[in-house]
């Protein structure tokens, strides 16, 4: 295993195998590939104003983070190259004082990286994700999630959510369980799985579960909330630009949870308005679905 | 120690020796690794080429893929089972109770642990554990199919999904059985580590995989209850008409749920109490390990021994408070969150101190090529990779966009995955000679190592990649979703990698098999290395050390010293016959 | 087998003394209780959580959790004194507070019962609403650590029959052993049925 040495540093240095080669290779790659790979721009086509947030807090993380994952690759790879070559170690430890302050410096660092990172970039998008207050400029929409859809719910002209009760509930007819003697309900709009948002207005969108836990995810605009039943929490985003944006489920719940899709339109504000007074209130056309008759369902 | 005439029975079956239940548990977990990754196998399949039928698994799988084609409800019971089998009943059962029953008295020089019989039933209710959770492929529904973590009400409600009848029930029992048993393993190392320990090993002469097993068992300890009382809990509401996770108002499959009041998210505090300091269990036997290994192939001490040690109990302090990075976008309060985000950081501190002194181990050292130290050098590797990816998600605003991708699936592959496969094959072909006395073929174990580390990086460095870009975890299939469509081709390369990951297996298991039987004879010390463990005969007798117990005298890293003629002292070798360095 | 298995036991098959075998046997019994505490802590957080919750009714506990909570206070005060015995070695006296102590027990595990058959007959069950959920719960799970203590009093006592044919030390360990498991699953009852009071 060792070479016999006199002590001359020429004796101590060893021819490296093949195999040798092959590792030091495969680290240094390993870095030098997934750092080149990784520098594209992977994120969802960005379409919120806490959305840049976001992206310049994974930003951060990512040059840090793949910062170190190359320079951690390449000395991996390098003390490889050099122990290879070596019949004997070069030197054996370090002093206390030496390891006390290598961590001592790692502790800095990773508090001044992971640490500065969550509280100066992060925490105040955290904020603005969760804390933007009331904002009367808003629009407000509530997003009933079910196996396995998204059931949407607007207030109307008049701005008052119509009372919500299961036994007026019909998966085919009245999904949310609209109270259609509530005043309130005869002006709301319900749509499935299709969210209509006016651009650069705020939006709230409440969350309910019927059944199981669902997540609302918005990839474009950096939006991700659980909707769990017996809560309602509330996100609020300002989308910036207008166009058709996809909306996925990201908690596990049952068999259609793939095909949980739907879709945001942000639409112009003048486009958004326009949407607003065109759309058929759900109990607008009382003569396709008589009141008596969605109690009659409900009740069945 | 008295040496009673035994029967194959005893000796090998029903044994109170800990190196023979370790090996117990070691080949118990790899029967169900074999498992995992069939169902792994079929997961990639469906992800790569969704809808596309394949006919003789149809046969295989009349009810879950008729006529070839894989239902859904199938894929996330597979995903579901995959994931329960690889973290409990693979990792945990190899590397947590077989790696560290085999090792544990041998390292600190103790004759068995502390409560044999203890021990025995360990073995024997965790087996009966692995059982139950297998039985449920079996049972109408099928088996458990709300996730890994099970959340309530998915979990909780057969009408939620099939898998949530008969096959969740199982898996909460199994779940249940499988805390027994690791109390009473993790119950025994705490006692044997702090009791037994040879004359002269005090805690700062453990080595760190002794110290690594003694923090884990700790954490699995104090943290492994809450989720008892959640399984009750849940066993409760599913077949006692309570409401501990339902809350009012529920309406599955067109019925309502008589239920009321109760919190989901009380569930999800419960199993993450669990679920995360689960995955340093798992983890910190892997660094410790490697801590280990590597110096026996580099020839000089490991670098940072205290503070290694330090890092690893302020890893585990750290791993008890901070399992609500699990919850970021659950509706949890915000400043949780704040909270969470900012204790989880704190963690990369310990973490990047084990890093950087697994690199400072190898600086000015010699690197001399033997499959534990290819492993060995795979455990560096992928704990500075999946570590790096822990920066993203204990952050609360990257983990927005992050939670329930793909990025996280890598994540947790490399940390629970990656580290500790690499941590235990590195222990397999390190310790292989001292349980059965015979080398494992060097060529094969290379071989393995290159179809081991080369697919695993491109797979779980992909799925990263496919998380960046949005892709939801637990999907059957992505087809419609535009925003990723240019994602898609990338899971056909990630399922060829899968399958030549599963595929280069097999020459471990043959190399396993063929070795116990057929491998090269090994002599008591073949590593050169310095633990106690390799100062008694391979394989180690019964009672382990012969007449005496050996004396420490030194640390477990005295390498590159001068030692008549031989570069090492093993920590019993007294000080007149070599320097005492620390 | 069985001389193996009591030499596992007893610690003599690992080359342990007496001495120390208490040490490791104490030290087992607190890192177990160290993990029924977490178990415990686990349920009484779920229990304020939701307590919490708005179908959260408190129902008056029956009259004989009291005589109950009596009860295993004083068998944990006849076992102390059986510890004392043991300590004095006068193994008779020892052997009977701890069988003693046992009966206790098992008289507030039949009170128990009547408590649970009480509130069945008022028509309070499982499903009845979380309090009761929890009430059956809790006492249950309680119910079962304070059987497997008994099969170790029930152990305790009989070592302690034979103690001065046996190794001293070894049966005064077994009974400090019976005594700190009791002690606490005595307080944990205390704890228990505290904040089924006051929640």
């Amino acid at each position: 295993m060792s070479s016999e040495s006199d002590g001359g540093q020429s004796v101590s240095k060893k021819k490296r195998g093949v195999e040798a080669e092959a590792v030091v290779a495969l680290f240094a790659l390993a870095g030098l590939v997934t750092a080149a790979y990784g520098s594209q721009d992977f994120f969802p086509e960005l379409a919120s104003r806490h959305g840049e947030g976001i992206d310049a807090m994974l930003n951060f993380v990512l040059a840090c983070a793949g910062g170190m994952f190359l320079v951690g690759h390449l000395v991996l790879a390098w003390f490889i190259w050099k122990g290879a070559g070596r019949s004997r170690i070069e030197h054996r430890m370090a002093t206390h004082t030496t390891e006390r302050r290598i961590s001592l410096a790692l502790a800095v660092m990773m508090t001044l990286i992971a640490e500065g990172g969550v509280l100066m970039i992060g925490m105040p998008v955290w904020a603005e994700y969760y804390g933007s207050d009331g904002n009367a400029q808003a629009v407000a929409v509530r997003v009933t999630a079910q196996q396995f859809a998204w059931n949407i719910h607007y207030p109307g002209a008049d701005g008052k959510w119509g009372r919500v009760d299961l036994q007026f509930l019909d998966d085919a007819e009245n999904p949310l369980g609209l109270d259609p003697d509530d005043p309130a309900s005869a002006d709301d709009l319900v749509l499935v799985n299709n969210i209509y948002l006016p651009v650069e207005r705020m939006a709230r969108v409440k969350l309910f579960s019927r059944d199981v836990i669902h997540s609302f995810f918005l990839p474009n605009m950096r939006v991700k909330q659980d909707a769990v039943p017996g809560m309602s929490p509330e996100v609020r985003f300002f989308p910036t630009r207008t166009g058709d944006f996809e909306l996925a489920c990201t908690e596990l719940c049952g068999m259609g949870h793939y095909r949980m899709q739907g879709m945001v339109h942000v639409l112009g504000a003048e486009e958004f308005e326009k949407w607003l007074a065109d759309e058929e209130p759900f109990f607008g056309a009382a003569a396709v679905i008589g009141k008596a008759d969605v109690q009659k369902k409900g009740n069945a | 120690m008295s040496d009673h005439p035994q029967s194959f029975w005893s000796k090998y079956i029903f044994s109170f020796d800990h190196k023979v239940i370790g090996i117990q548990y070691i080949v118990t977990g790899f029967v169900m690794a074999g498992i995992g990754a069939l169902l792994s196998i079929l997961i990639r399949l469906q992800i790569a080429w969704p809808g596309q039928p394949i006919e003789f698994l149809g046969k295989l799988f009349p009810e879950g893929m008729p006529g070839g084609y894989m239902m859904p409800e199938f894929y996330i019971a597979l995903v579901t089972m995959h994931g329960t089998i690889m973290v409990f009943f693979f990792i945990s059962y190899v590397l947590v109770s077989g790696f560290g029953n085999f090792l544990i008295p041998l390292q600190i020089g103790a004759r068995d642990m502390a409560f044999p019989l203890l021990n025995m039933l360990s073995y024997w209710v965790g087996l009966v554990s692995a059982l139950v959770m297998l039985g449920a492929f079996f049972v109408e529904g099928g088996a458990a199919a709300s996730g890994w973590t099970a959340y309530p009400p998915l979990s909780a409600l057969e009408s939620a999904v099939p898998g949530s009848g008969m096959g969740q029930t199982l898996w909460l029992l199994s779940m249940a059985l499988f805390i027994v048993s690791f109390t009473m393993g993790g119950l025994n190392y705490v006692a044997t580590i702090f009791s037994m320990r040879a004359p002269g090993m005090s805690m700062m002469r453990m080595p760190l995989t002794v110290w690594s097993y003694f923090v884990a068992a700790i954490l699995g300890l104090l943290a492994f209850p809450a989720l008892t009382a959640g399984a009750v809990m849940l066993l409760f509401d599913r077949h006692l008409g309570t409401s501990f996770f339902l809350p009012a108002g529920l309406v599955v499959g067109g019925e309502l749920v008589q239920a009321g009041g109760g919190s989901p998210l009380l569930w999800q505090h419960l199993f993450w109490f669990l679920g995360h300091p689960e995955v340093y269990v798992l983890l910190l036997p892997a660094l410790g390990i490697a801590f280990d290994v590597l110096p026996a192939f580099t020839r000089k001490p490991v670098f940072g021994y205290r503070l290694s040690v330090y890092a690893l109990i302020a890893t585990g302090a750290l791993g008890m408070i901070v399992w609500g990075h699990h919850m970021f976008v659950s509706g949890m309060s915000p400043f949780s969150g704040e909270y969470f985000s900012i204790a989880t950081m704190l963690i990369t501190i310990p973490m990047a101190i084990i890093g950087v002194n697994f690199l400072a181990s190898l600086w000015g050292g010699r690197v001399i090529f033997k499959t534990p130290m290819l492993f060995a050098l795979g455990v560096v590797a992928f704990f500075g990779t999946g570590g790096l990816g822990g920066l993203f998600l204990g952050n609360a605003t990257a983990d927005i966009q992050l939670h329930e991708t793909y990025f996280v699936v890598g994540h947790f592959h490399f940390m629970i995955g990656g580290v500790t496969l690499m941590g235990t094959f590195t222990a397999i072909y390190f310790w292989f000679p001292k349980m059965f006395g015979r080398y494992m073929s060097e060529g094969l174990g290379r071989a393995h190592f290159w179809f081991t580390v080369a697919p695993f990086y491109t797979l779980f460095l992909g799925q990263h990649f496919l998380g960046l870009q949005g892709l939801t975890r637990r999907y059957y299939a992505w087809d419609s979703y535009q925003y990723v469509a240019d994602a898609l081709p990338t899971n056909v390369l990630l399922s060829v990698a899968a399958f030549v990951l599963v595929s280069g297996q097999v020459l471990f298991l043959g190399n396993f098999v063929w070795s116990i039987f057929r491998g090269r004879v090994a002599e008591r010390n073949p590593w050169q290395a310095t633990t106690l463990e390799w100062t008694t005969a391979s394989p180690a007798p019964h009672g382990n050390f012969g007449e005496h117990i050996p004396v420490v005298h030194r640390w477990p890293y005295e390498y590159g010293i001068d030692a008549g003629g031989e570069d090492f002292a093993d920590q019993s070798v007294a000080p007149d016959r070599a320097p005492v360095t620390a | 087998m069985q001389a193996a298995v009591t030499a596992t036991v007893t610690g003599s098959a690992l080359g342990v003394g007496s001495e120390l075998r208490n040490f490791q046997l104490r030290l087992g019994m607190w890192v177990f209780l160290g993990t029924v505490t977490m178990l415990f802590a686990a349920f009484s957080s779920a229990f304020m959580v939701r307590s919490a919750g708005t179908d959260w009714h408190a129902m008056p506990l029956p009259r004989i959790l009291w005589w109950n909570t009596g009860l295993i206070m004083l068998s944990s005060v006849v076992l102390d004194y059986g510890r004392r015995c043991a300590n004095q070695s006068r193994w008779g006296s020892a052997a009977a507070a701890v069988g003693g102590a046992g009966l206790l027990g098992l008289l507030f595990l039949l009170g128990q019962l009547d408590a649970w058959r009480q509130l069945a007959q008022a028509g309070i069950s499982v499903p009845t609403g979380p309090f009761a959920a929890s009430f059956y719960m809790m006492t249950g799970l309680h119910a079962l650590h304070l059987m497997a203590a008994l099969a170790l009093l029930g152990w305790g006592a009989w070592r302690l029959w034979r103690g001065a044919l046996d190794d001293e030390v070894a049966v005064r360990g077994v009974a400090s052993l019976c005594a700190t498991f009791w002690h606490f699953l005595g307080g944990l009852w205390l704890y228990l049925f505290a904040m089924m009071l006051l929640l």
